[in-house]
């Protein structure tokens, strides 16, 4: 990441009494966010550690009692098997959808790239609350729009694509990919827009064309956005939470059950602090896990700005 | 595939209007969810079960009733105080933080900043709870402060990330010639490093807003009485009360979900600018 060279610069020179307050304590500088970042992210942090080795009344030391219980949970099973077909399907499905449509944007239209642009991104923009609100009614039965444009197509559901324990994740799962392939499709835009253009035409003049011109020169160029959108995805997985709280609250029988409706239950609707605290940690471990084993194996571009800054 | 080969503009291809075409058919299908609610929101209540997609005749009484029924403005009111005062925090603390490990490069802070890396991560359902329990020791239950400050926890590392980016690829003389020209470290952050990161500060400010505006499980946590919810909340609270008339809970929809759009379309030429100047500087 740090690119940076040279010393650091020298303190000003002492002009009279000017010198401000920041001057004689830079350390002032980084105070708010560290005081706002300590206090409500790494506090939160240390407590639901601490906490995971209490029982239910959040007092007796219960050693990893919560974790094996965990451990044993087939809820907190079938938990990790959603979270992993979620990311699993959504940050493809995002990847590929919003790419094509960003380099269908960007090298195919003119005066209409704007329109496509801020079309496709209404859904980023448009409040969870309300996304799930509008799927619920769409997928209803009898009187949802889902099903009765998917009966022309030959598909149909016994009772409804949430109702039923076999689709609810994946009728879930659609509604995560529709809102966020904008959000793809604006970072490859970016990413199609960093490549120089005469690239391009360079890459014209070998005979590369369509296809070609596509898996040769900008599939490999956008890897940068590739990667953080794969970093983002997986975040933006373990973030999940509104869509399943509003649609299904994790039905039916847990079926569609992500780490958020569980760890709100447990620690909200049943006021189990200790089992609560138990799943938090293993989901902060699971994060940490995952955001290392990316680190290592893709280098440590954390974002899709940091990364389009610095195409290494 | 040789007579393709002697085109020399790829704009020029055929292609491209099968493009806008295919282009066209993607986004008729991509609306059909907002093209829906719209629908729905205007329609009588004996209409509001039809199951498709455009129904007649139109009719704006829903948003009459919900708007006369309903404290909508308050809703609004909290919602733009929060997100208001989330932005604002986030710009202040994270550039001036990044100012310190980029421009200043105080001792430690480098690692600080590596620490709040690993924390990008954190999903809000692992520590909802402790801050649930925080706020309410605090008395911070159904006040603003409330959810400004654990938002503005949970983007600050991101907006550091990013203006930090941009504060390493400014020029660095220019730095060093205001420090000959005797300025402050305070006048050099206000008059040189935050000018120069302003499509950064843009840029952040525009998506922190939209993730604020639309944040919706410490809201759920944090306000629970009604005078205090955002608009995020709102929804849910009514899907109960218009269970038996779609038309009225849509137009509720359509109100929150209509601010927020039209912000963007006015905004976006700065949000993708901010994307695309990252894009030319590297």
């Amino acid at each position: 990441m740090s690119k940076s060279v040279g010393a650091p610069i020298e303190k000003p020179p002492l002009q009279g009494g000017r010198r401000s307050l920041v001057d004689r304590f830079p350390y002032l500088y980084v105070l708010p966010a560290t005081i706002i970042f300590v206090g409500f992210v790494a506090y939160p942090i240390i407590w639901v550690v601490g906490e995971s080795v209490r029982g239910a009344d959040g007092k007796t030391y219960v050693g990893l009692e919560q974790y094996t219980r965990a451990f044993s949970d087939p809820v907190f099973w079938r938990v990790l098997w959603n979270m992993f077909l979620w990311g699993a399907v959504t940050i493809p499905a995002q990847m590929v959808i919003g790419g094509v449509i960003a380099y269908l944007i960007e090298r195919h239209t003119a005066r209409s790239k704007t329109f496509f642009r801020v079309m496709f991104f209404l859904p980023v923009v448009t409040s969870v609350s309300v996304i799930s609100i509008v799927w619920s009614q769409m997928y209803a039965p009898y009187y949802g729009i889902v099903q009765e444009y998917l009966k022309y197509l030959g598909i149909q559901f016994s009772i409804a694509p949430l109702g039923e324990p076999g689709t609810a994740i994946f009728a879930l799962i659609v509604v995560n990919i529709w809102q966020w392939t904008g959000f793809s499709m604006i970072m490859y835009v970016a990413g199609i827009n960093n490549i120089p253009a005469d690239l391009f035409d360079a890459a014209a003049i070998d005979g590369a064309h369509g296809w070609s011109l596509v898996t040769r020169v900008v599939v490999p160029l956008v890897s940068p956005v590739t990667r953080s959108l794969l970093l983002l995805g997986v975040i933006g997985t373990l973030q999940t939470f509104p869509i399943v709280h509003l649609m299904t609250d994790g039905g039916p029988d847990h079926a569609s059950e992500i780490f958020g409706t569980y760890i709100f239950k447990q620690g909200f609707v049943i006021g189990d602090t200790g089992y609560s605290s138990a799943l938090s940690t293993l989901v902060l471990l699971l994060a940490l896990l995952l955001s290392v084993v990316q680190i290592v194996v893709l280098g440590s571009r954390v974002s899709p700005h940091a990364n389009v800054l610095s195409p290494k | 595939m040789t007579a393709q080969i002697k085109r020399t503009g790829i704009r020029k291809l055929p292609f491209g209007f099968y493009a806008k075409v295919l282009l066209l058919a993607a986004l008729a299908l991509w609306m059909i969810p907002e093209i829906y609610m719209v629908s729905v929101s205007l329609r009588l209540p004996d209409k509001a079960f039809d199951p498709a997609l455009f129904v007649l005749p139109v009719t704006f009484d829903n948003f009459i009733t919900v708007v006369h029924d309903n404290p909508l403005l308050r809703d609004f009111w909290n919602s733009l105080v929060i997100t208001v005062g989330t932005v604002v925090l986030v710009l202040i603390a994270a550039s001036a933080f990044a100012y310190a490990v980029s421009v200043l490069r105080l001792k430690r802070t480098m690692l600080m900043y590596t620490v709040l890396l690993t924390t990008l991560m954190v999903p809000v359902a692992s520590i909802v709870l402790p801050l649930a329990i925080m706020l309410k020791t605090f008395g911070w239950i159904n006040t603003y402060q409330g959810l400004v400050l654990p938002y503005a926890a949970l983007g600050i590392p991101y907006a550091i990330v990013i203006i930090k980016a941009f504060m390493d690829d400014s020029p660095r003389d220019l730095f060093e010639a205001a420090i000959v020209d005797g300025c402050s470290t305070l006048q050099m952050f206000f008059h040189v490093a935050l000018p120069i990161v302003k499509p950064a500060l843009i840029f952040v400010a525009i998506w922190q807003f939209i993730v604020t505006w639309n944040e919706f499980f410490l809201a759920l946590v944090v306000l629970t009485d009604s005078e205090h919810k955002t608009v995020t909340l709102v929804p849910m609270q009514y899907s109960g009360m218009y269970m038996a008339n779609p038309g009225a809970l849509f137009a509720i929809l359509v109100i929150i979900a209509l601010p927020l759009i039209v912000l963007y379309v006015f905004v976006q030429r700065y949000f993708i600018a901010g994307l695309l100047t990252g894009a030319v500087k590297g």
